[in-house]
């Protein structure tokens, strides 16, 4: 029959079409090279950018049978991708992520992450990395990961403005940082921003102020649950002293601010003060910030510790080409590789083979070597620390307390009653 | 005049009693009217303005005038660097492709469903209807996590066929239910002629039916071809490699990525709405006759 | 989809006694089928699918198991998830705003512009625009113009001298946040109604109008005792659609504000995607979903059997 044809023959031009569709959208290029995907956080400024595609070429041109496809996204839009993808055949071959419990954990729990015991023999990098680098591969029971970076965060300070306030010195206690924000305030200077929509800027805050409060024992035993939430007293010290801050310190307008909105007060000397992790020298220097007139301290929790993260490239077990993976982060790693990003980024190398250098460093970036040489450990991001669940309604309380919603005395309690269900 | 053909036909023309009504006297009350509607009209459009305005002006002078200020010197580096940075032609290629198969082949199926409940007697004809029309009403995010599944066991993730798979489902129930009024419409001698001359459900569908929707078909063509090429929500779990991603990803990606470049995201806005806005100014009565088509069906 | 041309016809349903019946359904089939197939797996399938998993505790990661945990998911989300009560709450007040603010508005543009007037198709293809929009691109535009710093409250505040407007945080004050995302919604959606109303406008009688002028009927007399009944058919179509695309809405939130601040505007169609698929609590995220589901079926389908009763008189 003529219509019965017809109509055959265009729904199977229909399914040619879509399945032809379907080719184009995959992977190989078919060239004979492999080509291996590898997920990571979009390079803000020029200077990463090239570092990256420096590395990158570098990687290609000395194994031109692998071809690297990578794809770059904002800090949650990654986040959620990973979560969405891993496990699945959609998943990359290789991914950068945090390695803290709450986000790299949790992938390593979900079974995204390949055992790398064996490559870690072949390449022999236990010898490349630091005891403290290795521990965090090791924390999940197998080899998660290879290392790619520590980062530190304190608080980054504009010195003309502190000076305008008449602040001389630096806090060294947590009184006199409370002190030195009343200054600012008192000489009309914003003390401090931090960005709403993105709820981990703000974190960075009640974070370190929950640190003051508690105390280091303290503080690690509240992040793995093993305290209770609602009876320690510092927990509504803490959220007290937050809903202060966000009071009186705060950037106006910082809820319906994203966190580069609100650096971007700071760049201009709109603000005085902003919670931000190592790489941010970087940021000012692309942002045309004079960086000798920032200066950064540590937040005075008076424990001594290093806020900060450790960030890993993994391998998914989905991968068809752990072995070009591994290559591929073997080159990484290598010491060629953490040159690249050392003398453009000035990123901190996790390869000990590879010094930092003072001479090259400018002064903003000096201001780093004290801070990392004398830290006495390391507490992470909470969002790292806790788990995805418990980290949503972190910063919903988070939240509600900055917006006068939510009582600070009630804050501990509602947050242990949501550990509870769990 | 058949009802299906007057549908489309009567929309986009006034009616000419109406007119000579209007020329009656002056009348206050409609100039009045007038006005108001204009300054509603300019209400509306200023969104727009705002971003088109934006769109043009360089960074400082974004963050050194009012957003409404006209950009005096207007600068397409913005253009430039948005669709560069957001791999636009990419993304539009895929939206392109995506809405192209997917369209002819859900109307097909739609319609030869529709035919098949208004034509032809069968028991429960009526239940299934209300059964496939029901699936209109079902929110997309009540399946999404389980057709993420479906999706990813079949190993489609990430593939045109794995998002065009299930927009054809999801947009079965409405086009059926729409079609299904059409049809229903057209007169019932119709089929019996046809059937005294011989002719099979076939012919009758392919010859006779479909020729004579074809207003309503052109109107569905042209409102689903906008749904699916802005449709955020189903693609946004489906489609994780941004090769693979569609012009609403792209522009929630790039808004991500670049928060602050307030001139590149607006820009990438307007050049992710224009294939949709050309569509409709070229097929304006269709989307017309499609709301029609839809009141129609009471 | 190959479906499309099957030769075999599928056996005929038991019972049916009259030979032209089953028949019927024989003949129906063919046309029937790849509609049946598509549905059954693409939307069928995974809502059954949704359902039962609501019953389960399950990551969502291939290979990790599925444990049974029967009510838990529900009594959690029921008694102990307060994002849950405000999502809820914030998708009432989004459909209970959506059925009167925004169609209010359409009906009068649509009985305005159904006036002869000069220049009136711009004026309906003006206000037409914004529903061709994605609302993503939408949800873009509104955030830029809500911007805190360089957006249209500030500049109008800066302009007029008028502090506390550029001081409001159209997104970041959680007392005003849904409201200035459902701002955005009316511009989108006001358009689209006024079409459909407009459709319907057609098909009062003007002879009608002119019957009751003649009367000494008034225009708000007319327009309540003779367009507003005529427009009763397309009134029920406006309310149906509008109730099943505002219950999910979600790219504008997801746009705009993603939930926040402090989850305040979320609703529940982004919460339980962003329970199952952000979380990894797939049980919790299913089992609202489910609630979702069963809120949107026991409005419809009463719907659904009013209409089918009315098309049999």
């Amino acid at each position: 029959m003529r219509t019965k044809r017809a109509v055959a023959a265009i729904v199977a031009a229909g399914m040619l079409a879509a399945g032809l569709a379907a080719c184009s959208a995959g992977d190989d290029a078919g060239s004979g090279a492999t080509t291996i995907t590898y997920w990571k956080l979009t390079d803000a400024d020029d200077a990463s950018k090239k570092a990256w595609s420096e590395i990158l070429n570098g990687f290609e041109d000395s194994h031109p049978d692998i071809k690297v496809k990578v794809e770059e996204r904002s800090t949650d839009g990654h986040k959620e991708a990973l979560r969405t993808a891993l496990g699945t055949s959609g998943a990359p071959d290789v991914y950068w992520s945090w390695a803290g419990p709450g986000i790299g954990g949790e992938f390593v729990k979900a079974g995204g992450s390949l055992d790398l015991k064996k490559y870690y023999d072949k390449y022999d990098w236990t010898s490349r990395f630091g005891d403290s680098t290795l521990s965090t591969v090791k924390q999940y029971g197998q080899w998660d990961g290879v290392p790619s970076g520590q980062s530190g965060a304190g608080v980054y300070y504009n010195k003309e403005l502190f000076e305008k306030a008449g602040i001389t010195s630096t806090p060294t206690t947590y009184e006199e940082l409370v002190e030195d924000a009343d200054k600012l305030v008192a000489a009309g200077i914003t003390p401090i921003e931090f960005g709403g929509t993105v709820n981990w800027h703000l974190m960075r805050l009640l974070d370190n102020i929950l640190m003051a409060q508690c105390g280091s024992d303290t503080f690690q035993a509240l992040v793995t649950t093993k305290a209770d939430w609602s009876k320690e007293k510092c927990v509504t010290a803490a959220f007290e002293e937050f809903h202060t801050w966000t009071q009186k310190y705060l950037t106006k307008g910082w809820a319906s601010l994203s966190d580069s909105e609100a650096n971007a007060l700071f760049f201009k000397g709109d603000a005085a003060m902003v919670i931000e992790g190592s790489w941010f020298d970087n940021v000012l220097r692309a942002n045309d910030v004079d960086t000798s007139k920032i200066g950064v301290f540590l937040f005075p929790t008076g424990t001594g510790q290093l806020y900060g993260d450790v960030s890993s490239n993994y391998i998914t077990p989905t991968s068809k080409h752990p072995d070009e993976a591994a290559e591929f982060l073997d080159y990484l790693t290598s010491e060629k590789a953490q040159k690249i990003s050392l003398d453009l980024v000035g990123a901190r190398p996790v390869n000990t083979a590879v010094q930092v250098d003072p001479t090259k460093e400018d002064s903003l970036d000096k201001q780093w070597d004290p801070i990392f040489a004398d830290a006495k450990g390391l507490y992470e991001f909470n969002d790292q620390a806790l788990s995805l669940a418990q980290t949503t309604e972190y910063w919903r309380i988070q939240n509600l307390v900055a917006t006068d919603e939510l009582d600070p005395a009630d804050a501990g309690a509602e947050f242990q009653k949501f550990i509870d269900q769990q | 005049m058949s009802p299906i053909a007057g549908a489309a036909a009567t929309a986009p023309r006034s009616r000419t009693g109406a007119v000579r009504a209007g020329r009656r006297a002056p009348d206050y009350v409609r100039i009045g009217l007038w006005i108001s509607l204009f300054v509603t009209l300019v209400i509306w459009t200023l969104p727009l303005v705002f971003i088109i305005f934006t769109s043009l002006k360089t960074e400082q002078d974004i963050v050194g005038s009012p957003v409404f200020a006209l950009p005096l010197h207007p600068d397409f580096g913005n253009y430039a660097k948005a669709m560069e940075d957001g791999n636009l032609l990419r993304v539009g290629t895929n939206s392109l492709i995506i809405a192209l198969v997917k369209v002819p082949i859900g109307l097909a199926i739609s319609a030869a469903a529709a035919f098949a409940l208004a034509r032809i007697r069968f028991r429960r004809s009526r239940i299934l209807l209300a059964a496939i029309a029901l699936g209109s009403m079902v929110p997309i995010q009540v399946a999404i996590a389980p057709l993420f599944q479906i999706i990813n066991n079949a190993g489609l993730l990430n593939t045109y066929i794995g998002v065009i798979l299930p927009y054809i489902g999801f947009g079965l129930p409405y086009q059926t239910f729409i079609l299904y009024g059409f049809f229903r419409q057209i007169p019932e001698e119709l089929d019996e002629s046809a059937r005294i001359d011989g002719a099979s459900y076939w012919r009758l569908f392919w010859q006779i039916i479909l020729p004579l929707s074809r207003p309503a078909l052109a109107a569905l063509f042209i409102l689903d071809f906008v749904a699916t090429w802005n449709e955020y929500g189903m693609a946004l779990v489906l489609l994780q490699s941004q090769d693979a991603w569609t012009v609403p990803l792209a522009i929630q990606g790039f808004q991500s990525q670049f928060t602050s470049s307030y001139g590149p995201i607006n820009s990438f806005t307007i050049m992710s709405v224009l294939p949709v806005l050309i569509v409709y100014l070229l097929f304006q009565r269709y989307f017309v006759s499609g709301a029609l088509a839809g009141a129609v069906k009471g | 989809m190959t479906a499309a041309v099957p030769s075999a016809p599928a056996p005929a349903p038991s019972g049916s006694r009259r030979r032209r019946r089953r028949s019927g359904f024989a003949t129906a089939l063919p046309f029937l089928a790849p509609a049946l197939l598509a549905y059954a797996v693409f939307v069928v399938a995974p809502m059954f699918e949704s359902v039962r998993l609501s019953f389960f505790e399950w990551t969502g990661f291939v290979g990790a198991p599925q444990e049974f945990v029967g009510l838990k998911n529900y009594i959690k989300i029921f008694t102990q998830d307060a994002v849950f009560w405000t999502a809820l709450r914030n998708t009432v007040i989004w459909v209970v705003l959506s059925l009167i603010i925004p169609l209010t508005i359409s009906l009068a543009l649509a009985v305005a512009l159904n006036r002869p007037l000069f220049g009136r198709n711009v004026f309906r293809s003006m206000f037409y625009i914004p529903g061709v929009l994605a609302s993503i691109a939408v949800a873009n535009m509104w955030r830029w113009i809500y911007n805190p710093n360089y957006g249209v409250g500030e500049s109008l505040g800066t302009a007029f001298g008028l502090p506390w407007l550029s001081d409001i945080q159209w997104l970041g004050d959680q007392k005003i946040a849904l409201y200035s995302v459902f701002a955005a919604f009316v511009w989108q959606s006001v358009g689209t109604n006024m079409v459909l109303f407009l459709a319907g406008l057609q098909a009062v009688q003007s002879e009608h109008i002119e019957a009751a002028r003649i009367d000494g009927a008034n225009a708000w007399q007319v327009f309540r005792n003779v367009t507003l009944p005529a427009l009763r058919p397309t009134m029920v179509i406006v309310t149906v659609l509008t109730f099943i695309g505002s219950i999910k809405v979600f790219d504008l939130i997801v746009g705009m504000t993603g939930g926040g601040p402090a989850q305040q505007t979320q609703v529940l169609a982004l919460w339980s995607y962003q329970q199952s698929l952000g979380n990894h609590q797939y049980g919790m995220g299913n089992a609202i979903a489910t609630v979702l589901l069963l809120i949107t079926l026991l409005i419809v389908v009463p719907y659904l059997a009013w209409t089918a009763r009315q098309e049999e008189r």
